[in-house]
């Protein structure tokens, strides 16, 4: 397994600017092969880039959104006991469960198909701070081992492939020592302007560089004032979207600023936002 | 390299032997091959909290490019530029300590060694070697020249004893709230077995057993039982005692706890009060912001209420009508009529003395009174252990209702 973890790079894809930076540290984590735990602002591309690592390195994807619900045990396995019990009762019909192999009535989660798959996954446990710490804990144990049993049959499902395994947290909540320590951390910044550039000619190639620099000038010019949310990437790209779709020559003067809205999504910071512009006009 | 690690411990980036493990484990598998490589996984490997980032590039930039890296020559020419350091300069230069053509000619490095002797020595003899005294300080040097301006005579004055008669026009307060770096690991495990198991949400989990009885009793016709599920939602409400002298030297203890109190537990309420509760606790450590008596009261039953303070204080405030150490309060009940109240409002509640179990008996009468009110415990990992059993054992009569 170390010949093929070595072998194994990323380099990035044609839809997806990777920091070079952020590029060598996706390495390390594989290399090593440990959690990579990705902080930052929501819009800097966190879960994308397990996609996109997934799709550079053409390998099978797991992902598991989490809830603040969840316990851990149901992104290994469920154990459907009411299909087993109306199988029981109303026989399986033609669907070829048999009642008395449990493993039929054993679905397994993201993190169980990661660990049963025959090839490497990529494995992403998107927003872990939305769950409970001792969930999170208890997660760590899992994937640190590659091992998690089925309680209702002690039977214990090991990672036949370790998987690439990508955390995301937006940070809401602190994450407890012992889970950090386990991970490598990075907290990815938000883009320069130079890297935003770049990221926006790869959503729309064709765009004009003096029309591209007055919409960043904007754009970081709005992010600078402390609004509520401050407009992220995805804004941007709706934004550029928009007033290239209504055909505009420029994203306006500085005063009134067209499709405000795919900038600002708060009442608040729009509001804030006009009445600043009045106050400058007088 | 080892001497590399220890210098990140020193800088305050915890640097566990796993880690150390971990990055020789890197450079075996010849992930490091040149500066960049090592910086970065180097980063990778000890640093967790982006806090530190900035800590670890000066530490890395010390040590392989010595002590002229430009990070640093940056972060000298701030200090030189910022008040503090102004101010102090002045001063020196008028006081006659440091000669105006020395200022010129002395080297940076000794310049900065002085100024910080300087703020060392005022922080140990006013403060009780705490920086998190004062108003409102933004800047980790900024107050510290403040904090003999006001109340310096209290210091060695009456306060000593940690009684104080009617503190007038006292200003000070202590925001517990401030951020400071955690220290202690062990507290979270003793934090977090707080439990407090309550059925939430909706019907959804299946009650296999009681599907399975109700089944066979219905003559094999499936019956589904379900119920809500058990969940730990640990409730807390906390109240500092962040007034006055006599807490002060416990600030760094009481501070680390609440750290860790507020980071551990998703649901936390913390007011404020001074010295003994007269009816109202306060939204903010400046204590200007009240909350109502009710308002606090209906908190309970099922949360869980922590009081931190040293429980020293005149008997007359405790026992007195009128004996609130505030000038100007009207309050007639008597303070240990309140903390009855707030006792019977809250049955699964503690209360944490800074001050060592033994010596209770030696500091004050009212210790002991209040002791027979609440449950009461010192600040030490074996106290809180005993306090968290209590509340968990008080608390689950009250999650059962």
């Amino acid at each position: 397994m170390g010949a093929t973890s070595n072998a194994i790079r990323f380099e990035g894809t044609d839809r997806y600017y990777l920091n070079p930076e952020l590029r060598e540290i996706v390495n390390i984590a594989i290399a090593m092969e440990k959690p990579l735990l990705l902080t930052g602002e929501a819009g800097t591309g966190k879960t994308r880039l397990a996609y996109e690592i997934a799709r550079a390195l053409n390998l099978k994807m797991e992902e598991a959104r989490c809830k603040s619900t969840f316990k851990g045990e149901e992104l290994c396995y469920v154990y459907d006991t009411v299909l087993r019990l109306n199988d029981s009762r109303f026989g399986s019909g033609n669907s070829g469960r048999n009642v008395d192999n449990i493993w039929d009535y054993i679905r397994f989660g993201p993190i169980g198909r990661a660990f049963i798959a025959e090839d490497r996954r990529v494995l992403l446990l998107d927003e872990i701070d939305k769950t409970d710490s001792d969930t999170q804990d208890n997660l760590l144990d899992v994937l640190e081992e590659g091992s998690f049993i089925i309680r209702e049959i002690n039977h214990k499902i090991e990672a036949r492939v370790k998987p690439i395994i990508i955390i995301t947290s937006n940070a809401k909540r602190e994450l407890s020592d012992p889970f950090l320590r386990r991970c490598f951390c990075h907290y990815i910044p938000f883009p320069s302007p130079e890297e935003m550039a770049i990221i926006v000619k790869l959503h729309y190639p064709d765009i004009p560089d003096t029309f591209l620099e007055a919409c960043l000038t904007v754009f970081y010019r709005l992010r600078e004032q402390e609004f509520e949310k401050p407009p992220a990437t995805a804004e941007l790209l709706d934004w550029i979207g928009s007033l290239r779709a209504s055909g505009l020559k420029g994203p306006g003067g500085g005063k009134d600023i067209p499709f405000i809205g795919t900038l600002l999504k708060r009442t608040e910071d729009i509001l804030k936002f006009k009445g600043m512009r009045r106050r400058e006009r007088f | 390299m080892i001497e590399f690690f220890y210098r990140l411990r020193d800088a305050g980036i915890p640097v566990s032997l796993h880690s150390i493990m971990d990055f020789y484990e890197a450079v075996r598998k010849g992930l490091v091959s040149d500066m960049d490589s090592l910086f970065l996984v180097a980063r990778l490997v000890f640093v967790k909290r982006v806090e530190h980032y900035d800590l670890f590039e000066q530490t890395f930039a010390a040590y392989f490019y010595g002590k002229d890296g430009a990070k640093i020559l940056e972060e000298w020419e701030d200090l030189f530029n910022s008040k503090p350091f102004r101010r102090w300069l002045d001063e020196e230069i008028r006081s006659g300590r440091l000669d105006p053509k020395d200022a010129e000619t002395l080297p940076m490095e000794e310049l900065i060694k002085r100024f910080w002797e300087t703020v060392i020595a005022q922080r140990e003899a006013h403060s009780g070697g705490s920086r998190w005294i004062g108003t409102n300080g933004g800047s980790p040097f900024g107050h510290s020249a403040a904090v003999p301006q006001d109340g310096g005579i209290r210091v060695y004055g009456a306060s000593v004893h940690g009684t104080a008669r009617k503190v007038i026009g006292e200003r000070r307060y202590i925001n517990y709230a401030d951020d400071a770096p955690l220290t202690k690991e062990n507290l979270r495990q003793v934090l977090s077995s707080m439990k407090s198991l309550r059925p939430v949400g909706p019907l959804a989990e299946l009650d296999v057993d009681e599907t399975i009885y109700r089944t066979a009793k219905n003559g094999g016709e499936i019956e589904l039982i379900f119920r809500r599920e058990l969940r730990n939602k640990v409730e807390i409400v906390v109240l500092l005692d962040n007034g006055g002298y006599s807490m002060t030297p416990y600030i760094p203890l009481v501070k680390t706890i609440f750290h860790r109190i507020r980071d551990t537990f998703e649901h936390v309420r913390y007011y404020y009060f001074h010295n003994c509760i007269y009816g109202t606790v306060y939204k903010d450590p400046q204590r200007t912001k009240p909350l109502r008596w009710e308002d606090l009261l209906q908190l309970g039953p099922k949360a869980r209420l922590i009081i931190i303070g040293d429980a020293n204080m005149a008997p007359s405030e405790l026992m007195a009508s009128f004996g609130a150490i505030d000038m100007f309060t009207t309050v007639r009940k008597p303070g240990y009529q309140w903390l009855q109240e707030l006792r019977k409002a809250f049955p699964a509640s503690v209360w944490l003395n800074p001050i060592k179990k033994e010596l209770w008996k030696y500091e004050s009468s009212t210790i002991r009174r209040i002791a027979s009110i609440f449950y009461m415990e010192d600040l030490t990992l074996g106290g809180l252990k005993r306090a968290v059993e209590y509340l968990n054992l008080q608390g689950s009569t009250v999650d059962a209702l």
